[in-house]
């Protein structure tokens, strides 16, 4: 995949974000609409640059860090633009593209080569556990966003953020639509351990945390029905949540040893 | 109704709702979490104790591990305590639910997330209380392995090929391999990598492969370059003939006299031969490569030079059962489906405002 190309898309979805941060302060709808343009434009070329990349490996190349974050940034744009579609939450977006910067600003530097498929990966198991995977992790980040914006607004009061009961239905889908993918995320994983290993679940800590991933998120699932915690509880939670999910996704592989395929 | 009956009846209706608590499903599920997030550090840094954990069932490795450092391990049983309390937790709201809702077809997804989520913890506990896990076991091509707990029934490695990248590493492991029942053949695949054979609960798996040295060639003035096998003949004359018996890649003598291996990479090979006659054997002896051919053979006429060892491909295959695997199967089964209609029910719930709120 070409350098250029990639600081293309990163540079697109930088002014989106700048838009989203103008609009904020002017308040225009041009200018939100001009950054939502600018998404969408963003989606169009990544996917068009993810389809070249299966096209030319053969099979769905997220075999790496690089081609990770770049499946992931993928991926929470697509999601932001469905919600932003569905729900109008335009200032929303300055939250979740910051943090789809970091994700393709982490991506940026490394080396983009496509390495032949081993045979251990070479399973459709492989790609729906990571397809399944990485759309659960964004949808993930998407209520992290949301959640960190819900506790903005809840002290703000800003009729330029959109309205608390916005955010928290959005954060309750989120994360719903998260777990149903995760869950089919882990399904996949287990099919595939018990082909390659000979048992459905693996003791190895980067499965451990993806079952914790999967508990905690079930656990949000049912947390929204305490009265209580509706809000902001559970926008804390969406935040300690994606804490979960980072660990579990980058931080095995850089701070400890794992021997799971993906680091 | 005596006081006392009234009494254990509302005892145990205190017990029904509390097993029917979200609140006591957070608890443990939080309880639950943060043992296995502390108790995945215990383990990732130490080894010594946990890396068996994966090569065996809880209930032969936790004893073990339990005898070597209880305050290391006493997070597992925790742990599976407040899963095994969540999963009764779960069947308790399940089966309140199936009592009370009234429009039950719109919650399917749900009771098959839930229902599906029990027949996995009972599959997870079946499993790693009466299933197996062995290996890695090695096999030559044409052998026979006897299924580990499993009285007659047997694996035949019928074919072994490994597939090797130009660069010498490996790539695959090509089996192909029959499973036999007291002398009856009940299966046969090809196992290679995540493809298994998969009979009754067994699931038989490519590990690795390696070699074992198995002869030698030798240089023959007059015949040019032989190639002597373990098991094979070679015959020197019309009447006489060498028979390699035992081939040891590293071996020596010990101090009673007797020949003894003492490695397993090839240093001082050794091969135990006899040389046969027309009337039976004329002599049997050890061969130490490094040294000059032994003076029976000289004297026999025979001038061997050896060149180059040759090896024999093994596999390794494991071999483990889990009994429970089709209900784990259709446990990932019923929450695959659940998933699919909770997510049109999610959206049709919303529209409605059928929100359960505790
Ligand atoms: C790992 C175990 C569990 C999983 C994966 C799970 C998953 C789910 C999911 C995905 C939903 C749908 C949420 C929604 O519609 O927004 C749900 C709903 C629900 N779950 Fe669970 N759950 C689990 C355990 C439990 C337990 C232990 C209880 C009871 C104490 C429980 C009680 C409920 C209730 C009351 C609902 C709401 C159903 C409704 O909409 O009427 N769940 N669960």
């Amino acid at each position: 995949m070409s350098k250029s190309l990639l600081y293309l898309l990163f540079s697109i979805y930088a002014t989106a974000t700048i838009g989203y941060l103008l609009h904020l302060i002017w308040r225009r709808p041009i200018i939100a609409k001009g950054a939502l343009a600018l998404i969408a434009v963003g989606v169009f070329l990544q996917t068009g640059l993810l389809a070249h990349r299966w096209w030319l490996a053969g099979y769905l190349p997220v075999t790496n860090l690089f081609a990770t974050l770049f499946f992931f940034s993928w991926a929470l744009a697509l999601i932001y633009l469905y919600f932003e579609l569905r729900y109008r939450i335009r200032a929303t977006g300055l939250f979740v593209m910051l943090l789809n910067l970091l994700l393709l600003g982490g991506a940026l530097p490394r080396d983009t080569k496509i390495s032949a498929l081993i045979p251990a990966l070479d399973t459709p198991l492989f790609s729906l556990h990571i397809i399944f995977s990485f759309i659960g992790y964004a949808f993930f980040a998407m209520a992290f966003s949301v959640g960190a914006l819900y506790l903005c607004q809840s002290r703000l009061h800003s009729n330029r953020l959109p309205d608390l009961q916005t955010l928290r239905r959005i954060n309750e889908e989120a994360i719903f639509l998260g777990f149903s993918l995760f869950t089919l995320c882990m399904i996949a994983g287990s099919i595939w351990a018990h082909i390659a290993w000979g048992h459905w679940f693996s003791w190895n800590i980067k499965s451990v945390w993806s079952v914790l991933v999967w508990m905690f998120y079930a656990g949000m699932c049912h947390a929204k029905f305490i009265r209580r915690w509706q809000g902001g509880v559970y926008a804390w939670l969406s935040i300690a949540g994606f804490g979960v999910v980072l660990f579990t996704y980058l931080g095995i592989g850089l701070l400890l040893e794992s021997n799971h395929p993906l680091e | 109704m005596t006081n006392n009956e009234r009494k254990s009846l509302s005892l145990l209706h205190r017990l029904w709702l509390l097993g029917c608590s979200l609140k006591l499903a957070i608890a443990l599920a939080s309880a639950a979490t943060l043992l296995i997030m502390g108790g995945s550090l215990v383990m990732h840094f130490n080894p010594a104790i946990f890396a068996g954990m994966e090569k065996d069932i809880m209930a032969r490795w936790l004893p073990w591990a339990w005898s070597q450092a209880p305050l290391l391990v006493a997070w597992v049983p925790l742990s599976g305590i407040c899963v095994l309390l969540f999963a009764i937790n779960t069947l308790c709201c399940l089966i309140d639910w199936l009592l009370k809702i009234k429009a039950r077809w719109r919650k399917t997804g749900e009771y098959l997330i839930h229902a599906g989520f029990i027949l996995l913890s009972i599959a997870f506990l079946w499993g790693n209380i009466s299933g197996f896990r062995s290996g890695p076991h090695r096999i030559f091509q044409g052998e026979h392995l006897a299924i580990p707990n499993m009285t007659g029934l047997s694996l035949r490695l019928e074919e072994f090929t490994p597939q090797l990248e130009p660069s010498g590493r490996p790539l695959d492991m090509l089996n192909q391999v029959s499973l036999w029942d007291n002398g009856t053949q009940v299966a046969e695949a090809l196992v290679r990598m995540n493809h298994p054979l998969i009979y009754n609960g067994l699931v038989i798996l490519p590990t690795s492969f390696g070699q074992e040295l198995d002869g030698f060639k030798f240089h023959m003035p007059g015949r040019g370059v032989i190639e002597l096998r373990t098991g094979s003949r070679l015959s020197i004359s019309s009447e006489t003939n060498i028979i390699l018996h035992k081939m040891l890649p590293d071996a020596r003598l010990n101090d009673q006299g007797r020949v003894i291996q003492t490695g397993s990479r090839l240093n001082n090979p050794a091969m135990l031969i006899s040389l046969q006659g027309p009337s039976g054997k004329l002599w049997e002896g050890w061969y130490f490569l490094r040294s000059p051919l032994p003076r029976q053979l000289r004297e026999a006429g025979i001038a061997l030079r050896p060149t180059e060892p040759v090896f024999k491909t093994f596999s390794l295959l494991t071999i483990n059962r889990d009994p429970a695997d089709k209900m784990a199967a259709v446990g990932a089964g019923c929450i695959t489906l659940g998933v699919f209609f909770a997510l049109f029910s999610f959206y049709r719930k919303r529209a409605q405002g059928d929100r359960p709120e505790v």
